[in-house]
């Protein structure tokens, strides 16, 4: 007999329901994307027309520009402060683990605005350097994303075997070689989901961004945020999908590169998430 | 053989002349400079007093405790309230809805279809955080989806009392607590399945073998193995929740504000860094205060389930 209910089948139902809602409002927005009117806000029929006149609004795509930039190198920065530390932590721990993972763990639960508010007190009185351009956004960027890096490495590295590097070492590799040969080869996996993960959180970042901004510089999710409360055109919602659309696609790409590498689903889904 | 022999002493020598963490050391500096001082400067900035004319400066020529009056005795301390009373009942609505998925997750569903629903997941979770809490915007506006749709002739008793005009979601409590649900949502189902899944099958099998039914595994072997992932799914939900006021901000209009709002405010429309750095002092305390009274909360809780299977195991 066919058992139509079970406990299997309501939680497969109320799964369904999540992810309806997790995926409604994303899908508005394209939807959006090609609506005829002037607002995001209306619908009144379907045009493309905002997503050839995307590209003149010099404001809107500065400030992608802008993201992305900062997106790239806050993220190589993290990738390296990260893997070295994440590398140190597994391989050569001893009494100052504990206050250094310490710090990383602050700095996971503290909430960004703290750290905004305090970066930006900080920088006030550095001035100079700190006060324009992209550097500040950069550097504030690599903070919560290079703890990030650290954790993802370390976890990688101390489910490695110490004694691949043993190996290399009595056959006459200098710790450099070994390094570069054995070593970073073995992390990779780490360090790519690493810097796809610190590649997202910089583009995420709204709050200390806000706050340490220098006048002129806008990122792209910051213009945005500028612009609610009033009408917002759907050329908005169009580079919007885009970039949504770019970041899904290199998640995917990433993905598909660590299961070339023998990672099942759901150890890719574990890394992604920073669990 | 001997040149290896002879090696390998020398290169350990060099090892132990630097400092084992010198590779960390470039992090340390990095976290020092860009996170411990200004957090510091936090604190320390809390007790001065404002310039006016820079954001961001603070006079500390005579520090007191001024600022924290201010925010004890103003209308900080009612929406500091408010605030904690939304990240709690945000935190545990995402437990709750998290929960089932998680359990799916972890113990019902086969490797591909996981991957699939795992990969489904993954799209709110990269998706742009700034735009996807806009984009509710849309979704709850008066006459938009979730007003049409609730005041559709679908609903025929609720239908009535809703149709007098457009709903007003948008601008309000309820659409901040929405919105802020789905934007941790994300954050709390992936630690929690992965908590599950660590979970090891043949344990949950022992249980069921002696005689516990479903509910009694769950709660007295899933639950506690899995507890430590949970915990930590629950602090790292929490903490960004109750100081997040973007969404807040995207959402609530006046009515549905957060104090990270107030924080904001103070540094850059107020130009008083000193209220600021003691609003946000204030946050973490009171969030500290919550994690306390929740770490007491669960001590008790496995407390009181330890108490239970002792009994259990006596009876049988």
């Amino acid at each position: 007999m066919k058992k139509y209910f079970s406990i299997t089948n309501a939680l497969g139902a109320w799964a369904a329901v999540v992810i309806a809602f997790l995926f409604t409002p994303i899908l508005f927005l394209v939807a959006m994307s090609f609506n005829e009117f002037k607002s995001i806000f209306k619908w009144t029929g379907f045009s493309t027309v905002w997503w050839s006149r995307m590209l003149d609004n010099t404001t809107l795509t500065s400030s992608v520009k802008v993201s992305i930039e900062v997106a790239v190198i806050s993220t190589l920065l993290a990738l390296v402060l990260g893997t070295l530390a994440g590398l140190t932590l597994a391989r050569k721990p001893g009494k100052w683990t504990a206050g250094f993972v310490g710090v990383i763990l602050l700095i996971l639960v503290t909430p960004e605005i703290v750290d905004g508010a305090g970066q930006l007190s900080w920088f006030v009185r550095l001035g100079g350097p700190f006060r324009e351009g992209l550097l500040p956004i950069v550097l504030v960027h690599t903070v919560f994303s290079s703890a990030v890096v650290t954790l993802i490495v370390r976890a990688r590295v101390s489910g490695l075997d110490a004694r691949l590097e043993e190996a290399a070492a009595d056959l006459f590799a200098t710790p450099t070689r070994a390094f570069w040969q054995i070593t970073l080869p073995l992390v990779m996996p780490a360090v790519l989901s690493g810097g796809m993960l610190a590649f997202t959180l910089s583009l995420d970042n709204v709050v200390s961004t806000s706050f340490v901004s220098p006048a002129g510089v806008t990122t792209f999710p910051n213009y945005v945020f500028g612009l609610s409360g009033g009408i917002i055109r759907p050329e908005v919602a169009a580079m919007a999908t885009l970039f949504i659309g770019a970041t899904l696609m290199a998640v995917a790409i990433v993905a598909l590169v660590l299961r070339r590498g023998g990672q099942s689903g759901s150890e890719i889904a574990a890394t992604f998430t920073g669990n | 053989m001997a040149a290896t022999l002879g090696a390998q002493p020398r290169q350990q020598r060099t090892w132990l002349r630097a400092p084992k963490f010198l590779l960390a050391i470039p992090s340390f500096v990095w976290y020092v400079f860009l996170f411990v001082v200004p957090v510091c400067l936090v604190i320390v900035n809390s007790f001065g007093r404002k310039v006016t004319g820079s954001p961001g400066k603070v006079d500390l020529s005579s520090p007191s405790l001024d600022r924290y009056h201010e925010v004890v005795s103003g209308s900080f301390a009612s929406l500091l309230k408010q605030t904690m009373f939304t990240s709690i009942l945000g935190t545990v609505l995402c437990l709750l809805i998290s929960l089932p998925v998680a359990y799916l997750l972890a113990f019902k569903v086969g490797p591909k279809a996981k991957t699939a629903v795992l990969a489904l997941l993954m799209v709110p979770f990269f998706a742009n955080f700034l735009l996807r809490t806009l984009a509710w915007r849309i979704v709850l506006q008066p006459r938009g989806f979730v007003s049409n749709f609730l005041q559709s002739g679908h609903w025929f008793t609720f239908g009535q009392a809703l149709r007098s005009g457009p709903i007003q979601i948008l601008d309000t409590r309820t659409a901040v607590q929405i919105a802020i649900v789905y934007n941790y949502l994300p954050l709390m189902i992936f630690p929690l399945w992965v908590a599950l899944d660590r979970v090891e099958l043949h344990l949950r099998e022992a249980s069921k073998d002696l005689g516990a039914n479903r509910i009694r595994t769950f709660l007295q072997v899933t639950l506690p193995l899995a507890g430590p992932g949970i915990v930590a799914g629950l602090i790292l939900v929490f903490v960004p929740l109750s100081g997040d006021y973007v969404t807040a901000a995207l959402l609530g209009g006046a009515k549905g504000n957060m104090i990270g709002a107030e924080v904001a405010n103070q540094y850059f429309k107020a130009q008083d860094a000193a209220s600021g750095s003691a609003i946000a002092v204030s946050l973490i305390i009171s969030i500290l205060l919550v994690l306390g009274v929740l770490a007491t909360c669960f001590w008790f809780i496995s407390k009181l389930l330890k108490a239970n299977r002792a009994v259990a195991v006596v009876a049988r």
